[in-house]
Parts: C-alpha cells; structure tokens; sequence
C-alpha cells in the first residue's frame, strides 16, 4: 500500500478505496488502479478528486468499500465497472444508487456508512484512523494527532506516564486482561537493564484479524504506543513479532518505521530528549503458541516456540533474561489516545473492571460480518443483532464463540450478556483476542469443540503432558462421538480429564484447552446426547451421523437445489418433488443453503 | 527464607527450586522429568505441589518453583492426587512398553482403560535424553516437529554426525526408550554405527572412538595410543572427568 | 560425491541469503524464512548452511525447521494451494472445500502432487474471515469458495479435473 503514493490536490475530493486484505481478495486494487486512470485524464480535473488507499474499513463482507470526501457517501461492493459511474455520479452531484449500502434488516439505502447500524453504535479508539488514513504516509497519521502523545508523554516523568496508564484502567487486550499499567511499573522496577519492549503480533485466534487490521492500517499507532512505553520503563529497543501470514502488515510496518526514523520519532536522542529508542520486526514461524508471551520470547531469541513456567513474570526476566513489558497489538493503539486525551476520559468509557473498548471480529453465522469496536459492556445482543444484523437465510441463532480455541460457546440464553473480561469468564468463556464467531442452527456443537481440541493438538508445543497427552485424549474421545462410536462413560471422561489439563497443564494455551469443551458439554449436553444415543447430528454436520432427504410436500421441483449439488447427488424432474440419493451426498449442505422452501431436511 | 512443607518449617534461600528445598527436607516428591544434573524442567507436571501464600494458593511445578517469599506447602491434596494419577494414565497411554510405566500405572492404582495408539511405545518425552546430549556437547538429539506429533530425533531421522555414541542418552532414559543394539565388535544407537574400542587394561570393549576424543578434549588431554575402561582407569588415577560425562 | 554445475549453481545464493544476517542465533528464523521463501522448501545444504552461520548445532535448526508450521522440508509445487480452516471458515464448511482439494488433486493436506504441479495445506486463519470461506493460490485470496469454485480455481492453473464428484 505504502508504494502507492497519495495525490494530494489541494481543497478537492479525496476518494478513499479500502486495500484491507478482505477488500483487496474482492478486487479493490483494480479498483483503484481504474480510478487513477480516470482521474489522470479529463475526468480527473472536473471532478477536483485525490486517491487514497487505506486500511480495512471493518466491513469487509461488502467489500471492495470506497468513500468520498467530503461529499460523505460510501459505496459497497465496487467493481472496476463501476468507476466510470462513480465519477459521473460526482460530476453532477448525484450518487450512485445501485452501489450504497443498503441495510440488511431495513434493506433502505444510506449515503454515508456512518448512518448504518454497523457503524452507529460503535465508538472507534483503537481503530479511530483506520480507514480514513493513508497507512503508508506519516503525514495523514500526523493531520489526525499523531505523534502528538508521544511529546507530551516526554514533557512527563516516567513515573507519571505510568500514573496515567494505571488512571486509565487500561486492560491487556491480547485475552489475559492483565492491568497494564501495573505491568509498565513492574518492569521500570526490575533492575537488571536493558529493558524491551515487545509488540505481541502474532494474532493465532483463528477467526480473529483486528490486530492484522491495526498494524496493516493504522502502523504508526502501534509505533508511537510502544515508543511512550520505552520512554516510561527506560527501554532502549523494541521488537515487534508478527505472525507469519501477515505479509502487507511487515511491510506497511517497516515503511512506518522508516518514516518514524526519519522524523526523529525513533532512533538517538528521540525529539531532542534523553530518550533513544528503535524497533525491529520479527516474523513468525507460524505456531499458534508463539502468540503466548514466553513461547514469543523464546522464538526472538531463535529457539522453537515453548513457552516456560511464568512463576517470575516477563517484565522482571524476559527477553535475554532481562525485564521485557509485551503487549498485544490492540492495546499498544490505546496508550497515544490515553496520553494524547488524558486517562479520565478513557476510564469513563466502560464496565467498571473493564475500561475502554474493544474491538471484536464479528464473523460466522451473521449478516454483517467484520470488525466492530464497541464500549466494555455492550451486549452480545447489540453486536450480534443490533450491530451485526442476525443471523442471515432466516435461521436461528444457537450461540457465540468468544475467545478462540480457549474460550468458550456462549448460548442463546445469554444474549443480554455484558461482554467484558469478567463476565465473559464467568459465562465459562473469555475475552481472548476478540474473535466473535455467530453459529446458527447449522452448526454442531459437538463438531466445534472437536475443531478446537484438534486445532490445539497440531498447535500445542508439545511440552508437557497434560497438554500433549491430555488433548490427544480429548481429541480421540471427541472424534469418538462425532463419528457415532461414543458412549455415556465418554462424558466423565471429558470432564474428568478436562480438570487435569487444565489445572496442570504448563502454559495458558493447555490450562484452557478445555474451555470449548467444558461450555459446550454445560450449555449442550443435549446435542452430546443426540449424537451418543440417538446417533444423529442435529445439525446435520457429522457426516457419519446425517442424512439429508427432500420433503416431498414441500419441494416445488424448483430444481436449484440439483443445479448446486457438486456431487450430481439430487434428481428430480421440473416442477416435481426432487430426491436425494445418499450414496453419492458428500453432506456438503449446499442443497440446505439453497433451497428457499426449507424443503431440504436433516434425518 | 521461612517455608513450611507439610507441615515442617525449614529455611530456603531466595531463588532455590522448591523441589530441591522439600528433598532436603526429606519429603518426596514424584518426579519424571528432574535430574540433579539438569534441573528442572517443568515437563512431565508430575511434580506438581499447592502452594500458599496469603490467602492464594495455586498448583505450581516444584522443580521450576523458586522460592520467593514466606510459603506454605502441601505435596499431596485429592486433586493433586487425581492429577498425578491422570498424568501416569496419560502416559501409560502413550507408552504402554515400558515396564517402568506400567509398575507405576499399577502403583497409582490407574483405572480408565484407554486404548494405547502405539502398544510398543516406550518414549514419556520427558526430554532427559535430549539434556544429556546437549550436556556432553553433541546436539544429535533434539525435539521435533511439535503438538501431539513431537517427538525426539536426529535430523531427517537419519545417523548424525554429531552423536559421539557416548549412549548417555540411552543411559539417562528412565523408561528404556532408546535402543542400543550390540554385536560382536560394534553396537548401534540413533541409527549410527559404532566401533567398540577395547579397553588396555582389561581388554573389554566398552566405548566408541568419538566418545573417547570428545572425553579427552573436554579434558584436555592429548588422546594418547591407550585406553582404559572406567573401571581400570579409576583404579589406575581415579579418574573423574569421564565419569562426570555419563551422568 | 562430486558437486554437479547445477548443484553448484543453487549454492551460491544459499551462502548469501544466510550471511546476510549477522552470525547470531536470534537470526536463524528471519534466515530461515528468507530461506524458504527463495527456495520454496528447507533443502538439506541450506540447513547445514545455517547452523554452520550461527554456529548451533544442526539437530537445534532441524527441532526449529519441523516446530515452526512456515517451513517445509520437501519442495512445494509450482502452485501452493491454501486452504483456511480457521474458526470462521470452518463454520462456514470449509471441510467441504478441502475435501474437494484432496478429491480432484488425489493428495493430502501436506502433499504436493506427483508431477510437482500443486501442493496442497490447510492453514489457520488468513485474516480475511470476513469472507469466508477462503483459499489462497499462490498468494491470490479466493473469497467465499464453493466445492464448484474449487473445480474452477484448479483448471485456471491447469489441472485437470473429473467430473462430478462421488464420494
Ligand atoms: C496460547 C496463547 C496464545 C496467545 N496468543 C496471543 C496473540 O496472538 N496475541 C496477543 O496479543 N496475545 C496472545 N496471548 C496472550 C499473551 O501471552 C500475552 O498475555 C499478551 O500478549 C500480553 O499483552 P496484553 O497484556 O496487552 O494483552 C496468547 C496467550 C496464549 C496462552
Ligand atoms: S519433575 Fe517437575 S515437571 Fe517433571
Ligand atoms: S478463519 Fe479463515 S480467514 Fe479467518
């Protein structure tokens, strides 16, 4: 991104096309590389408009996103085809219609994103510049405040910057929720310098992308969070560790950095101060361990990934053994806005253990998926269904998975939940990175918590027992059932050896493996049940346990349903009843999807 | 420092390993995964211990536990009970060939019957083999791959060329994992070869001609024409570095 | 074994992609990435390379080269196929699309195919889930993939595929 250039022309329209990696595999560079032609010829003078390539809007479900300013209209799923338009659209004032976002519930159109409610009831503090700057131009971070914390930071002491992190009641957002500030103060304390400060990247919760979000979009936040940090705890170098996957966040990263430096925001004597402070990137091997503190130290260092026992915590011996404060993405993007506006303001958002807010990944089962920021507090409801627009194809909703693979499902009879690190623990579950994943009726729950334990078997370091041997169990146990040879006795063993792993285990990612099998077998034991005795999958997921048959008073031989079948598995002539041949079903459920007279049934 | 293990107060000094606190007390602690040799590493959670203090307590691993503060100690609760017995049918599970294994299966009075992916196994992974290779210097063993896949290799699983056949590996193991197959002159470890050298004195093979480079160098001595066994050289001198090279 | 031109010729950017870095073993990952990236795999010199670099012994790179998911020990095809199975692809079948891969390619998650066309992997979470399901080929993100468009993606790379699909 950082290689396409703004082109500034002065008091004209700026047209903001998202080049977040979910618009981007929609076509919005083509997008805006057709803009820029048009712009470059006649068009381009009479309609007086600069191109700008941001990060993720959030929306990237209806992506490619691109916003005018200052005319304020936002246009979804954009085509190359439709740039021609869209200039026409500002020559005579009139936007585009076919391409503003309609809201799914209401189905009415808005000219601006920020009429809709995806956008109404959230309130931007870590994403705050995402989306409306250039992340590759350090001028655009600077117009919107940038860097602005970080100076008054070094008009402190470091003892007050801390004060101020501490007033704020800033949280971990990387899913521990450990206090921050009272991190920062530990480390100052520990003798034993030099002191680093790490930037926790590596974002493994799968289904979880706002710190992929914030580092590719908004670098600079990231840069100027930890630069205040060094200030505050006397570090001399920083490390950002980023998860493998993430190619265009590297490099949005280093072009950050470079920019920092020759500004003088990193390097010797940072803005004429005492301070001096500069930031290197590592990248991740990919291993989701490696997203735990101890087990990133150790891969910095070029070790495997294995975390160790925390009895002394990091920021007295970290990295190298020396005092190392590690914070996660989301959080680093806090700090600028808690300095820059004061902790009084910040602490006011908020549940009263929880301060702030958080960004959430809303994704699976819902109409409106993407990134969403919203107060400490809000309800599961008011994202699922207020912000996110339900569940979509008229299904029900069955429950919410926060926290990723050690975190929990939380049921329908918790909607009115208010989500913060406290209350998400005693649902059973936790805060974890942010990942919210919607699951509807179509989805198993036995199968979901199979999914984690085998996600955690391959992604265990594979150090201890309880973990290694522990999870292998569970795995087998729970692949028992999903595969129709489960028993009664099955279930104490889940529990019973669940409470082993996680009591014994020697790292958080064994101690709450658990989790997603532990609050699937409290809110859904019944669906343990069905597939235990009954031998059958309600969801009609489990292929050892599903058959899919049409409803022959139902069908209308609409023949969509044969049409989409990849297996060639249904037949039926037109307009009669269509049948299902089990023998050739893979079970894919595209017949399900598709079929708009809930003809298609699970036996 | 004051700390109280089941009720006996002692003196630690700040820093210390809790394990080795309570062993020199007398109190036993189980472990699999502690050697004196290495310390601890916190691998097999066997050793696991309740730790007070004020009003928290938690479940800590004794062997990577440093004495901090003024604690108080229990080595055996029910559910660190339930735990260790998890643990050894845990690893019963995965290596049901050893016999050391199973006397401890028994002795835990294990009951869940779980069906064994590999019924010759004998490998716990509590990586002793792997501490004892780096101690003497060769690196031909490490972890490898990782999750419930890891297991401890040489490199493509092929004979390395940094393994010395010193068999303190094979040595260390508690379980008998690691197989030394012997024939007339030569024996066999990791998949790589070795001649056995006779001793001078006695004239019984025992030991390979990189183990004895490698014993000489650490101990800067010229590897002179003849070799003595152990047993004949700790007649003759008393020798200790060699020993100290097994551990 | 006498060095072959061709061997030799593949050494000398192996020698310079290590030494670019300082001989440290906080390295031996960044190395290794540049590695498997120039290389598409871990070829065997390149280990022995590396550990000579940062002066640690093999069997440490070969316990990093197998820990870390990023790294390959056999040559990936000439298209790598990617597909997600992360959390919110997974809710979204995801199983179906990559037992459409195995089925049309006759290779597992980890495979390549035998004429070193098309490798196969499911990985966790790309970051786009917002439209999942997704598969990656050769970098380029798929979005909301079908068992069908699976067919289709596989033919614009040149594989040939049978239809339809049984069991
Ligand atoms: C298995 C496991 C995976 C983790 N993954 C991440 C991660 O991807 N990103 C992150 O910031 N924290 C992750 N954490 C939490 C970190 O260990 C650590 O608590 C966090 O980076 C501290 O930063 P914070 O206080 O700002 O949250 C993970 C923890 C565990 C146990
Ligand atoms: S002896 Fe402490 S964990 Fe093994
Ligand atoms: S789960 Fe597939 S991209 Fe995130």
């Amino acid at each position: 991104m950082s290689q396409l250039a703004t082109e500034n022309t002065s008091n004209g329209r700026t047209i903001l096309v998202c080049c977040g990696t979910g618009c981007q595999a929609s076509g919005s560079l083509e997008v805006l590389a057709s803009l820029r032609g048009l712009l470059a010829g006649e068009a381009g003078t009479a309609v007086r408009a600069s191109t700008k390539s941001t990060g993720c809007n959030g929306l990237c479900e209806k992506g490619p996103l691109v916003k005018i300013l200052p005319d304020d209209i936002t246009y979804c799923q954009v085509a190359a085809e439709d740039v021609p338009d869209i200039v026409d659209g500002l020559r005579d004032g009139t936007p585009v219609q076919r391409l503003l976002y309609r809201d799914p519930v209401t189905r009415q159109r808005y000219r601006s994103h920020r009429e809709t409610s995806f956008y109404k009831k959230q309130h931007k503090i870590a994403l705050r510049n995402i989306g409306e700057i250039d992340p590759g131009d350090i001028r655009d971070y600077l117009d919107r405040g940038g860097y602005r914390a970080l100076r008054t930071a070094l008009s402190m002491t470091p003892a007050q910057v801390i004060g101020e992190v501490l007033a704020s009641g800033l949280r971990g957002r990387g899913g521990g929720g450990f206090p921050t500030g009272r991190k920062w103060q530990s480390c100052a304390a520990a003798d034993n310098a030099p002191r680093y400060v790490i930037c926790n990247g590596d974002e493994g919760d799968p289904g979880a992308f706002m710190d992929r979000s914030i580092m590719e979009g908004d670098p600079h936040t990231v840069l100027e969070g930890m630069i205040i940090c060094a200030h505050a705890v006397g570090a001399s170098s920083g490390f950002i560790y980023v998860r493998d996957e993430y190619d265009l966040a590297v490099v949005n990263l280093h072009q950050a950095i470079r920019d920092a430096r020759a500004a003088g925001f990193l390097g010797d004597r940072i803005l004429g101060s005492d301070l001096s402070f500069d930031i290197e990137i590592v990248r991740g091997g990919g291993a989701f361990v490696c997203g735990e503190e101890t087990a990133l130290i150790a891969s910095i260092e070029g070790h495997p990934g294995e975390p160790r026992d925390k009895y002394v915590f990091p920021a007295v011996k970290g990295l190298w053994g020396r005092p190392t404060v590690i914070n996660n993405v989301e959080t680093w993007a806090n700090v600028p806005v808690i300095i820059d506006g004061g902790a009084a303001g910040f602490a006011e958002i908020g549940t009263a253990g929880s301060k702030g807010t958080k960004v959430f990944s809303l994704v699976g089962k819902v109409v409106s998926t993407g990134l969403v920021e919203v107060p400490m507090g809000a309800t599961l409801r008011e994202i699922v269904f207020d912000i996110g627009g339900g569940v979509p194809r008229g299904r029900s909703f069955k429950a919410v998975q926060t926290g990723g693979p050690s975190g929990g499902c939380i049921p329908g009879s918790l909607l009115d939940l208010a989500v913060d690190f406290d209350s998400l623990a005693a649902a059973g579950s936790m805060m974890g990175s942010g990942g919210l994943i919607v699951m509807d009726d179509r989805t198993c729950m036995v199968e979901v918590a199979r999914y984690y334990v085998n996600f955690l078997a391959g992604e265990s370091c594979g150090k201890c027992t309880p973990c290694r041997e522990g999870i292998s169990l569970l795995l087998e146990t729970l692949t028992g059932i999903t595969g129709g040879r489960g028993s009664i006795a099955d279930l104490d063993l889940l529990e019973s050896l669940s409470a082993t792993v996680r009591a014994a285990s020697l790292c958080a990612l064994g101690r709450t493996a658990p989790n997603p099998v532990l609050s699937t077998l409290k809110y859904f034991r019944d669906e343990y049940l069905a597939h235990i005795c009954d031998h059958r999958c309600p969801a009609g997921v489990c292929r050892e346990l599903t058959e899919f048959y049409i409803d022959a008073g139902l069908c209308t031989g609409c023949g969509l349903c044969r049409r989409k079948c990849p297996a060639e598995a249904v037949s039926g002539e037109k307009k009669q009843p269509h049948a299902i041949d089990a023998a050739r079903c893979i079970r894919c459920g595209e017949c399900i999807n598709n079929c708009r007279f809930q003809a298609v049934r699970i036996r | 420092m004051k700390i109280v293990i089941d009720g006996i107060e002692t003196a630690a000094s700040p820093g210390e390993m809790l394990l080795e606190v309570a062993r020199r007390l007398g109190v036993r602690i189980p472990t699999l995964c502690y050697h004196e040799a290495f310390g601890g590493q916190g691998v097999c959670r066997l050793c696991l211990v309740e730790v007070t203090a004020g009003e928290v307590s938690r479940l800590v691993a004794s062997c990577t536990y440093p004495v901090t503060g003024e604690i108080e100690v229990r080595t055996t609760t029910p559910e660190i009970e339930r735990i260790r017995r998890h643990i050894i049918m845990l690893l019963h599970r995965r290596a049901p060939g050893s016999e050391f294994i199973q006397e401890l299966y028994r002795e835990y009075g294990c009951q869940e019957n779980v069906p064994a992916p590999d019924p010759d196994e004998r490998c716990i992974m509590c990586r002793l083999c792997v501490n004892a290779c780096e101690a003497v210097g060769a690196c031909a063993i490490t972890a490898v791959d990782r999750g419930t896949d890891k297991r401890i290799d040489t490199p493509y699983g092929e004979a390395s060329p940094d393994c010395i056949g010193c068999c303190a590996c094979a040595e260390v193991c508690p379980t008998k994992a690691i197989g030394v197959s012997r024939a007339a002159g030569h024996y066999t470890i990791w998949n790589r070869e070795f001649e056995l050298e006779r001793c001078a004195g006695c004239g019984r093979p025992f030991t390979s001609r990189p183990c004895q480079e490698r014993i000489a160098r650490l101990s800067g001595q010229e590897l002179s024409g003849a070799q003595l066994c152990p047993e004949c050289r700790k007649k003759q001198a008393g020798s200790r570095v060699a020993l100290s090279m097994i551990p | 074994m006498a060095i072959e031109p061709q061997q030799a010729a593949a050494q000398r950017p192996m020698e310079q992609i290590v030494r670019r870095y300082p001989p440290e073993q906080r390295y031996l990952l960044a190395i290794m990435q540049d590695l498997q990236k120039e290389f598409n795999y871990l070829p065997r010199e390149a280990l022995g390379l590396t550990a000579a670099h940062v002066r640690v012994p093999l069997g440490k790179v070969y316990s990093m080269a197998t820990f870390y998911k990023a790294f390959s020990l056999t040559p990936r095809g000439r298209v790598s196929l990617r597909a997600c199975d992360g959390t919110a692809c997974h809710i979204k079948r995801s199983q179906v699309i990559i037992d459409e891969l195995r089925k049309c390619l006759g290779i597992q998650p980890g495979e390549t195919t035998a004429d070193g066309e098309f490798s196969l992997e499911t990985v966790n979470c790309l970051g786009a889930c917002a439209i999942a399901p997704v598969l990656v080929a050769n970098h380029k993100v798929h979005a909301k993939v079908t068992a069908a468009a699976v067919r289709e993606i596989i033919k614009s790379y040149g594989g040939r595929v049978d239809e339809p699909v049984g069991n």
